[in-house]
């Protein structure tokens, strides 16, 4: 739903809150000056919500540090033109002078709260720093949507999730009704279902506070959805500004429409490649042995009847290549007792197949993914692997990819890494190791550079490299992408798919974001609270939710309205 | 597809595009650190006279002609006593450090990458060592293996490692906690490889830190036990004995314990600027 057009009584002729005028900037980073910002020029009127998009690295958390007056000292920042908040010019006024303007006038959300508060306080004692008093910072935290505020004072950040963090920094930054609200990528971190509640609150803020609003994204869907109009930044330049409706429905920059093709919707096209019929020849499968079993041990009887008990999928049992069953797995928790992740999780993946599994955090999705893997054992249940020609074992990408490659090896030598059990001379080896990088689109070059030396997509690319050099039964990836920006997250999907044409490999997709799983799965498992609540193809599954939760999550993800309007529903197929 | 290198997260010595303020300065103080050991290393061929043979007047003062240091109560050269004794001390404190390096690491690393009751056993140990007191301890092996500088060496590094130890297994469980250990494990990467490959590179910048900035301390405890007669028998060239046998002369003749004393000073100082420049050189992890 878009209420891009929302009340347009502020949008009067009043004196702009702030105001950006021929702002360029240079900074100092890694001992290399660079102009990040080329004259830009920007205004945000009383009770506004003005969207600022780009892709990381545009620009947007510079624009919004310079308006908090908060550059760096570090990177020597060199201004020219003027940066203003309520007539306070934020880069050369003296400090005595910003000060206050940030206290009164201004209020911050930043993308990851937890590095945003204090974890050595309690948050009582850091809300009544803003507000003084901890009646006032009880009615705050109703006011942002915190249940049990009162209960809430006395425990530090650490104790609270993702989202209610977001909402205690939501809550400090309105707490002295500031004039803006400068919200750098607030819901990137978050669940869509807490997304959606924290785009209502801002609005709500701006509502009934009457104050303007900064809202930075990289997500044109949340753009549209929350403001009045749309700043578009590209490597520094604003290259479109205009109402929301009008820059996300007809985009005038190349960059703009370029940013809105990246976007994943739920009625895309999806990959023709993938129809229904799996592709991959049947092959003798020598059944492997059971991995990361608990107490279960193999499971006993038909693999294929469990899959037709637990799914009540109409498909004919054809040789699974993952059959999880029963799984659970406890974790004892010092205070809480014992908290159960996984609680009875009964799933197949067919050969050559993708299964995406959709969940919040904490549903038990990533727990599900690292048993498979073998990183974590099982309570009990099993998981058993198939061992067959295309591939063995499992194998695992990570949802930061940086800090899953050991940062003093080489690209090659972590390539060359998996190699070893194939015993292949130095010469065949190198050649495998370039042929998959090829496989990944990555140059050759690559082989001597270290994981720092390599921008994000490109990690995530040597990550997969290294999953797929040698072919796994499974590819396991955890939410690989959700760290990245939309086009590089496309393309590293879209490699994902490519990789799994080319190789027939099985996939086992974790992911918070349902047009992703979309896009991925063949079918769709939708996890909560540590059970699969739904499972089903992943058209059929969109188009007719059954479960209470999906629906849920289906309605907070934010759409286009007119971009994203779907046609006649795919169901069915052609099988 | 054209490889874009992002630029690098830091820079790594050696990269000239790179050089940023204070980076000159930290090569200077390494560069003192090698020219310590290149004295060192070279002082039997530096020395112009025999330390032990008595070659001139007795307690001639400094920059006297032929002893540019002056000489000892008996006519021995100081410069060329002290330059023999820079010698002990510089090897003696590399070698205290290097076998704390050797043995603490090992046992950190071991601590830290097994972690369970194999940790708590290591580390209990280690505790049982850091609780000695180490200067008695020194004082006492050498009183039982009988005065002799591999003694002592043998006393100090007794109680040196568990420092090494404590550091480097909490370096180490830190990097194990990183998800490119689970990686390299799915990757088909043994125990062994894990941590010879996937740990232990990490550990070493810190190691090398800390342990650099402790050549200096071994230096001024070796010359404090030698300075109380636990070193090297009487003749042979030793800062701390020297020091300490002509402390009566002190008042008179102040070069001759003074000398070897500001030589002490010297190594010492430079051990621990040294150390700074190397950790400052030593791209920070992480």
């Amino acid at each position: 739903m878009s209420t891009g057009a929302a009340p347009t009584a502020s949008a009067g002729p009043a004196e702009p809150v702030a105001r950006v005028e021929n702002f360029s900037l240079s900074l100092v980073r890694h001992g290399v000056r660079r102009e990040v910002l080329h004259g830009v020029d920007l205004s945000v009127a009383p009770g506004e919500i003005l969207g600022l998009v780009g892709e990381s690295g545009s620009g947007k958390s510079v624009l919004a540090l310079s308006l908090l007056g908060l550059l760096p000292d570090a990177s020597r920042p060199e201004a020219e033109g003027r940066v203003s908040v309520t007539g306070v010019d934020m880069l050369r006024a003296d400090e005595r002078d910003r000060r206050p303007v940030r206290r009164t006038a201004l209020g911050a959300v930043f993308q990851d709260p937890m590095t945003s508060l204090n974890p050595t306080m309690r948050i009582g004692r850091q809300l009544r720093e803003v507000t003084g008093a901890d009646d006032t910072s009880v009615g705050l935290l109703d006011r942002v949507g915190v249940r049990d505020a009162a209960l809430r004072l006395s425990v530090y950040p650490h104790e609270l999730s993702g989202g209610l963090r977001q909402r205690v920094m939501a809550a400090m930054a309105v707490a002295r009704r500031p004039r803006l609200i400068v919200a750098d990528e607030p819901t990137t971190a978050l669940d869509v279902t807490v997304q959606a509640q924290l785009l209502t609150l801002l609005r709500e803020l701006r509502d009934d506070f009457g104050c303007s609003v900064l809202m930075i994204t990289h997500d044109l869907g949340v753009a549209d959805q929350i403001a009045d109009r749309l700043a578009v930044l590209y490597r520094g330049d604003l290259v479109e500004l205009g109402p929301a409706r009008e820059v996300v429905r007809h985009p005038r920059h190349a960059y703009t429409r370029a940013l809105l093709g990246a976007r994943l919707s739920l009625t895309g096209e999806r990959d023709p490649r993938f129809a229904r019929t799996v592709t991959v020849a049947d092959e003798p499968d020598g059944t492997g042995g059971p991995v990361g079993g608990g107490a279960g041990g193999p499971v006993g009887g038909g693999a294929g009847e469990m899959a037709g008990d637990t799914t009540g999928e109409p498909r004919p049992a054809r040789s699974p290549a993952v059959t999880i069953s029963g799984l659970r797995r406890e974790f004892r928790v010092r205070r809480a007792g014992v908290i159960t992740a996984l609680d009875g999780v009964d799933l197949t993946v067919d050969r050559g197949a993708a299964l995406a599994i959709v969940g919040e955090s904490g549903s038990g999705k990533s727990t599900l993914l690292r048993i498979v893997a073998g990183l974590e054992t099982a309570t009990a249940g099993s998981v058993r692997i198939a061992e067959s020609t295309s591939g063995h074992g499992a194998q695992m990408v990570f949802q930061d990819a940086g800090s899953s490659l050991t940062p003093w090896l080489s690209v090659g030598e972590m390539l060359g890494e998996r190699l070893r059990a194939e015993r292949l001379d130095r010469a065949a080896s190198r050649r495998r190791v370039v042929e998959t990088l090829a496989l990944v689109g990555l140059d050759p070059d690559v082989v001597g550079a270290r994981p720092a030396e390599l921008s994000g997509g490109q990690r995530q690319r040597v990550a997969l490299a290294r999953a797929t050099i040698v072919p796994p039964a499974v590819l396991l990836c955890d939410e690989p992408t959700s760290a990245l920006d939309a086009s590089l997250a496309r393309s590293v999907l879209g490699l994902i798919r490519d990789i799994r044409a080319e190789l027939g490999t099985t996939v086992l997709f974790v992911t918070h974001d349902l047009a992703v799983a979309r896009l991925m799965g063949d079918r769709i498992a939708v996890m909560r609270a540590g059970r699969v609540v739904e499972l089903g193809e992943a058209e059929a599954l969109l188009a007719d939710p059954q479960d209470p939760y999906t629906r849920q999550l289906l309605d907070a993800v934010p759409t286009i309205a007119e971009l994203d309007e779907r046609p006649a529903p795919l169901e069915g197929g052609t099988a | 597809m054209s490889v874009a290198y992002a630029p690098r997260a830091r820079i790594r010595p050696g990269s000239i595009g790179g050089v940023a303020l204070g980076r000159p300065v930290s090569w200077l103080l390494v560069a003192l650190l090698v020219l310590v050991t290149v004295v060192a290393l070279a002082a039997p061929l530096l020395a112009p006279f025999d330390p032990v043979q008595p070659v001139g007047g007795l307690n001639l003062p400094p920059l006297s002609p032929g002893h540019l240091l002056g000489t000892d109560q008996i006519g021995r050269d100081l410069l060329s006593r002290t330059l023999l004794g820079i010698r002990v001390s510089w090897f003696s404190a590399l070698a205290v450090v290097a076998s704390g390096l050797l043995v603490g690491g090992v046992i950190g690393l071991v601590a830290g990458a097994a972690g369970g009751w194999v940790d708590t056993v290591l580390m209990r140990i280690t505790d049982l060592f850091l609780a000695l007191p180490g200067a008695l301890v020194a004082i006492a092996v050498v009183a039982a293996l009988g005065p002799g500088l591999l003694h002592t060496l043998i006393g100090v590094s007794i109680f040196w490692w568990p420092y090494y130890a404590r550091i480097i297994r909490g370096e180490t469980k830190a990097l194990a906690a990183r998800p490119h250990l689970e990686a390299a494990r799915l990757a088909g990467a043994g125990r062994i490889r894990l941590v010879t490959r996937h740990l232990l590179p990490g550990v070493v910048p810190t190691a090398v830190v800390s342990a650099s900035l402790d050549v200096g301390n071994v230096v001024l405890l070796l010359a404090g036990l030698s300075f109380l007669g636990l070193g090297q028998a009487a003749p042979a060239p030793e800062l701390g004995a020297d020091t300490a046998r002509a402390l009566s002369q002190l008042l008179r003749q102040w070069w001759v314990p003074g000398v070897p004393g500001i030589a002490v000073l010297v190594l010492s100082l430079v051990a621990n600027l040294g150390g700074d420049g190397i950790r400052n050189l030593l791209p920070a992890r992480r």
